[in-house]
């Protein structure tokens, strides 16, 4: 459905997206991830044909978004960051509007007024002007105008920035029912609403993608993902006898002020839980446990260590030599989809 | 169609908001108090060449007022962004801004047909003169309103706009009027048919030249398509 093929983006001297290939098939619901400057909206406006890349190709639908990008912007739904109103208009004018410049006119243009309303509830707010409407009438409004045409895809931008949690319940809720046979794009900070909404994790940084993938695949290829802790008192020390464990890389242990010990274990990358052989270990060897504890990795665990891999300074340039060519240009990114989640090495190939 | 959509948006919002009422105020204000005091005045022809000399003044700052919010204000609200990711290219978005601020400019000339009445009350006025007046304020308005147009697409600031706008119409009239007669033959030639206000006040007598339309329309065509190229650079840079 959106494929991004060595896709580049320069504005001036500074490149914001390197490099970036991606495949995202129709249906899919892809969260982009990323700080500030990462790369993530730059990325999500090439797709939208709002801007062209400087090199590369990007195609919605089979269709170019530079060469057609007014039959791509027919196809697509883009709600930028805080969804801008109209704030003069009131809702319903403001929605019949944006209907016309879609090309909807007469009975499809109240029908689609009447359809986006109805799926974004705002029956109630229609005669409001919408500098009077509350943030999240806000949000449900930028999110009914692109609605309108039925898009087969639909990219948001921060779809829940400066709402309140009640708000971003409703919105989430709201999203989920958006999707079904429409690819969706959400970029957002907010690591979790990603991770409960996205069927796939898209992290961008320094311009390029870092990982890509499940979030339960990206989550279980991070170091240190299998990390147990344990509170035992016994006459050996816990870390010596934990250490005869199959795939154990490190144990440790430290002593507790009240004559506990804290052994904190870690298991070999894709080790499965090793909980009840924990426990085994513990009960053979006459270990006292009050505490068994599986330290699981979350996204944000994810998104922390790969930005700041990203993030590592580069060396000091020749004379004459551009900032931006630190990094290789059209450098690929890694694999577009598919079950196994990719994540770059830390710092490694791609950096400087 | 989406042209007339954009322009219909755009003269509404005028209505809407404060900025529209607040131009419409100031212009009848200023020009209604000339009229009063320097037009309907025993022994003074029966003409409304007095408003028409000042309004060029009033509207080199009303007209950028009007304009300064067209493509600046809806980048710094982000609905630019909503727009240009719409089925809608740059030109039609551009020229239908235009448009709809024409349509604000003509509109808010309308009440002042009220002098025309009134000069009817009080003498015998020749109305070629005074439609020859408003096409050159409707002239004068076009132009202002694309140079302000393209001083809104290039910056987010809306006072900026405005004041670039304004110093750029007083410095063509400075380098036109008085860097002609400083400089004299045979420079003289070549700048005073720069100055817009020679040109209207040829229409304020009655003089409907084709030169002078001719070139306030392409003046003003110029800078909309100037205008659709800042736009669209967004593309390439």
């Amino acid at each position: 459905m959106i494929s991004l093929r060595q896709v580049q983006k320069r504005f001036g001297r500074v490149v914001a997206v390197r490099g970036v290939s991606l495949d995202i098939p129709q249906g899919q619901i892809v969260g982009i991830l990323g700080p500030n400057g990462a790369g993530k909206t730059t990325t999500v406006r090439m797709i939208a044909a709002a801007i062209p890349p400087t090199k590369g190709s990007v195609e919605v639908a089979g269709l170019d978004a530079v060469g057609r990008s007014l039959e791509v912007r027919r196809k697509m739904g883009y709600m930028p960051e805080s969804a801008p109103l109209y704030r003069e208009m009131r809702v319903r004018d403001f929605l019949r509007y944006r209907a016309g410049l879609f090309g909807l006119t007469g009975k499809r243009r109240a029908e689609a007024v009447a359809r986006a309303a109805g799926q974004c509830q705002l029956e109630n707010v229609m005669h409001r002007r919408c500098a009077e409407l509350s943030k999240g009438y806000r949000q449900r409004t930028g999110l009914a105008s692109v609605l309108l045409h039925d898009p087969e895809v639909l990219i948001l931008d921060e779809p829940t920035s400066g709402l309140d949690p009640s708000q971003i319940a409703e919105t989430r809720s709201l999203i989920k029912g958006l999707a079904g046979r429409r690819t969706m794009l959400i970029v957002s900070h907010i690591l979790h609403e990603v991770e409960k909404s996205c069927d796939r994790i898209i992290l961008f940084a320094a311009g390029q993608v870092q990982a890509d993938g499940a979030p339960e695949d990206l989550i279980r290829q991070l170091p240190g993902s299998e990390q147990y802790t344990i509170e035992a008192r016994g006459q050996r020390s816990a870390a010596d006898i934990f250490r005869t464990l199959p795939r154990i890389e490190h144990a440790e242990s430290t002593a507790l002020p009240d004559g506990w010990e804290r052994c904190t274990i870690t298991f070999a990358r894709g080790t499965p839980d090793r909980r009840e052989h924990i426990a085994r270990a513990a009960a053979e060897a006459s270990l006292l446990v009050r505490e068994l504890h599986a330290r699981v990795s979350t996204l944000e665990d994810v998104y922390l260590s790969l930005v700041a891999s990203a993030f590592i300074p580069p060396p000091p340039l020749p004379a004459g030599e551009v900032a931006e060519s630190a990094r290789p240009e059209g450098a690929s990114s890694p694999a577009p989809s598919g079950g196994g989640g990719r994540v770059r090495e830390a710092g490694g190939g791609e950096g400087p | 169609m989406t042209i007339f959509r954009i322009a219909a948006r755009e003269t509404v919002s005028y209505f809407r908001s404060s900025i529209g009422w607040v131009a419409i105020a100031l212009y009848l204000l200023l020009s209604g108090f000339w009229i009063a005091f320097a037009a309907l005045r025993p022994g003074e022809p029966a003409t409304l060449r007095a408003f028409f000399g000042v309004s060029q003044w009033i509207l080199l700052i009303v007209a950028p007022a009007i304009s300064m919010r067209l493509i600046a204000d809806e980048k710094r609200t982000g609905t630019f962004e909503a727009l240009i990711t719409a089925p809608v290219s740059d030109w039609q978005i551009v020229v239908g801004k235009y448009l709809g601020a024409v349509a604000f400019f003509i509109a808010m000339l309308l009440p002042t047909l009220a002098y025309v009445g009134l000069l009817e009350l009080v003498s015998d006025p020749d109305y070629g003169p005074i439609l020859a007046g408003y096409l050159g304020l409707i002239l004068v308005g076009m132009l202002y309103l694309s140079v302000g147009l393209l001083t809104s697409a290039i910056t987010e600031n809306q006072i900026v706009s405005l004041l670039a706008t304004v110093f750029f119409f007083i410095l063509l009239e400075l380098l036109s009027t008085t860097g002609g007669r400083w400089l004299g033959p045979p420079f003289d030639e070549a700048l005073f048919p720069l100055s817009i206000f020679l040109r209207i006040a040829d229409l304020a007598k009655g003089v409907i030249d084709t030169a002078h339309i001719a070139v306030f329309l392409a003046a003003s065509a110029w800078f909309v398509v100037l205008t659709v190229v800042v736009v669209e650079s967004r593309r390439w840079r």
